[in-house]
């Protein structure tokens, strides 16, 4: 229940008293807004006692006679826009005139009542006001998140960046010093960490167009049907030249006719990632195996490893925007933290789910359902 | 020759760091987390420490920085920090000695070379004013 603070202002003794009768004691449920509404009510016979009261409390809602003793009601509004307040105004006045109306609403009001009314008219008018100031609210509150998310985004985004150009720039500043000596030889392992660190860049950057890009609904998606198994073959293909280098074997287990309907850049992300992960992560001479297979009506594909593993407690983390584990025996993997919030904003698209089961030192294995995307009906489209 | 402990995340700021304090004949350990770093210092004594703030969380060199204060209160250390600009955190940034117990504040990226001139200048200090 949402209770708003209403000020009448009028200088008749039963305007006020009628105004207050008519909205005392009423709960209006609101469109568009969540929970009851209630109201609060304080009354003032003057431009001074209102001035006292706005001094005194907060106001949502001003209903403001136009015509009062010590000043008009037009003179208030200039005075209340000047001031910013986080409220609106309903003019009242006896002396209804649409020139006075479109006066007042040049002036900030947010609505016009002519006297007489009734107690209904009265509160038609403070129900639309109401309406409209919570959802004024909400919507700034929401923009007030949504600029702090974005805030918090940027920041971790430029440490991230920051990072490897700070590597860069030591190293260059070493070579520039010839610290290391006048042997060229002597510098060649500080140019390699420039190019690795500069490659971990650019993986940084297209990691992030790739996820805003999902995130936006930005991205065109195409969807056809993907021969799983293909899918799956090519992102172990990506992976050969590292595996191979530090002899960990991927077994693929897909069944050659396993077909899904989906985006097939979408598909071979999503292996890309897990496959990638499961041999960066690996020990060397260990194992990945790519599993697909169909569940129900899901598609489920599961990526087993046998590497680092995580604790529970990483394991919770591990699907949030620049998460990365870092410990003693992940110091040396590069990785941009975005590739994991990717697949998770991916596997949305396919009403699916992503989960991990990992235990230190043992491995881990990541399992991720594709709902509602198989071809049952035949006919339905071209394979 | 002195001993440092250099604490930070970032193998290369590490790697780099090390090599110019060992070229001039200083004894570095290093650590890549809070943890390790109070792990080493509870081993033996330090002469000096090379914190940075941001490690596996936004401000856990603040934290280390107290400890490793607490554990050894003479030690001298420099704060390397990346986040001055970007990250309102709720602390001041100024060296003041009475919120942290840090001698010198080094926003990155820093030099190798001037930062091991900032660490020897600081050892000096340290060494002068122990035998005054």
């Amino acid at each position: 229940m949402e209770t708003l603070n209403i000020l009448i202002v009028d200088d008749e003794y039963g305007m006020r008293r009628g105004a207050e009768r008519a909205l005392r004691d009423v709960t209006l449920s609101l469109p568009d807004v969540n929970g009851d509404v209630r109201f609060e009510i304080r009354t003032a016979a003057t431009g001074k006692e209102l001035e006292e009261m706005l001094e005194s409390g907060h106001t949502d809602i001003l209903l403001l006679d136009h015509k009062l003793p010590d000043m008009t009601g037009l003179d208030i509004l200039d005075s209340l826009g000047k001031r910013s307040l986080d409220l609106l105004t309903i003019m009242i006045t006896a002396y209804a005139s649409l020139d006075t109306a479109v006066t007042a609403t040049r002036r900030g009001a947010y609505d016009f009542l002519a006297k007489p009314f009734t107690p209904e008219e009265l509160r038609g008018a403070v129900r639309k006001a109401a309406r409209h100031l919570i959802l004024q609210r909400q919507a700034r509150r929401l923009a007030d998140e949504k600029r702090q998310v974005r805030f918090q985004f940027t920041s971790v985004l430029a440490h991230e960046m920051k990072a490897p150009i700070a590597a860069i720039e030591g190293y260059l500043q070493m070579i520039r010093e010839r610290s290391a000596g006048e042997n060229l030889e002597n510098y060649d392992r500080m140019l390699d960490r420039c190019l690795i660190r500069i490659e971990g860049m650019r993986k940084l950057i297209s990691d992030l167009l790739d996820l805003t890009a999902i995130e936006s609904g930005q991205r065109q998606r195409n969807i056809v049907s993907v021969n799983v198994a293909e899918a799956a073959r090519q992102s172990v293909e990506n992976m050969k030249a590292e595996a191979e280098r530090r002899g960990i074997r991927i077994d693929l287990r897909v069944p050659a006719d396993l077909v899904l309907e989906g985006d097939r850049t979408e598909i071979e992300m999503i292996f890309n990632n897990l496959v990638s992960n499961a041999v960066k992560y690996n020990r060397d001479n260990g194992k990945v195996t790519v599993t697909a297979d169909v569940s129900g009506d899901d598609v489920r594909i599961q990526v087993d490893d046998t590497g680092i593993g995580m604790t529970q407690e990483e394991c919770q983390r591990l699907f949030n925007d620049f998460t990365r584990i870092r410990n003693e025996k992940t110091r040396h993997i590069l990785g941009s933290g975005l590739g994991l919030s990717t697949l998770k904003k991916l596997v949305t698209l396919y009403r699916g789910s992503i989960s991990v089961e990992s235990q230190p030192d043992a491995g881990s294995t990541f399992t991720v359902t594709l709902h509602d995307c198989l071809n049952t009906s035949p006919g339905k489209r071209e394979v | 020759m002195s001993k440092i402990l250099l604490i930070d995340d970032d193998q290369d700021l590490i790697e780099m760091n090390k090599s110019v304090l060992t070229q001039r004949g200083h004894e570095v350990q290093v650590a890549f987390s809070a943890a390790e770093a109070t792990e080493v210092a509870k081993a033996g004594p330090i002469d000096l420490a090379i914190v940075d703030v941001m490690m596996e969380d936004k401000t856990v060199g603040f934290e280390l920085a107290r400890r490793l204060h607490e554990m050894s209160p003479e030690m001298p250390m420099i704060m390397l920090t990346g986040i001055r600009k970007e990250m309102q955190l709720g602390y001041t940034f100024e060296p003041d000695e009475t919120w942290l117990p840090v001698s010198k504040f080094l926003e990155k990226p820093v030099n190798p070379r001037v930062l091991a001139d900032e660490a020897e200048a600081l050892l000096t200090r340290k060494s002068q004013t122990a035998k005054g």
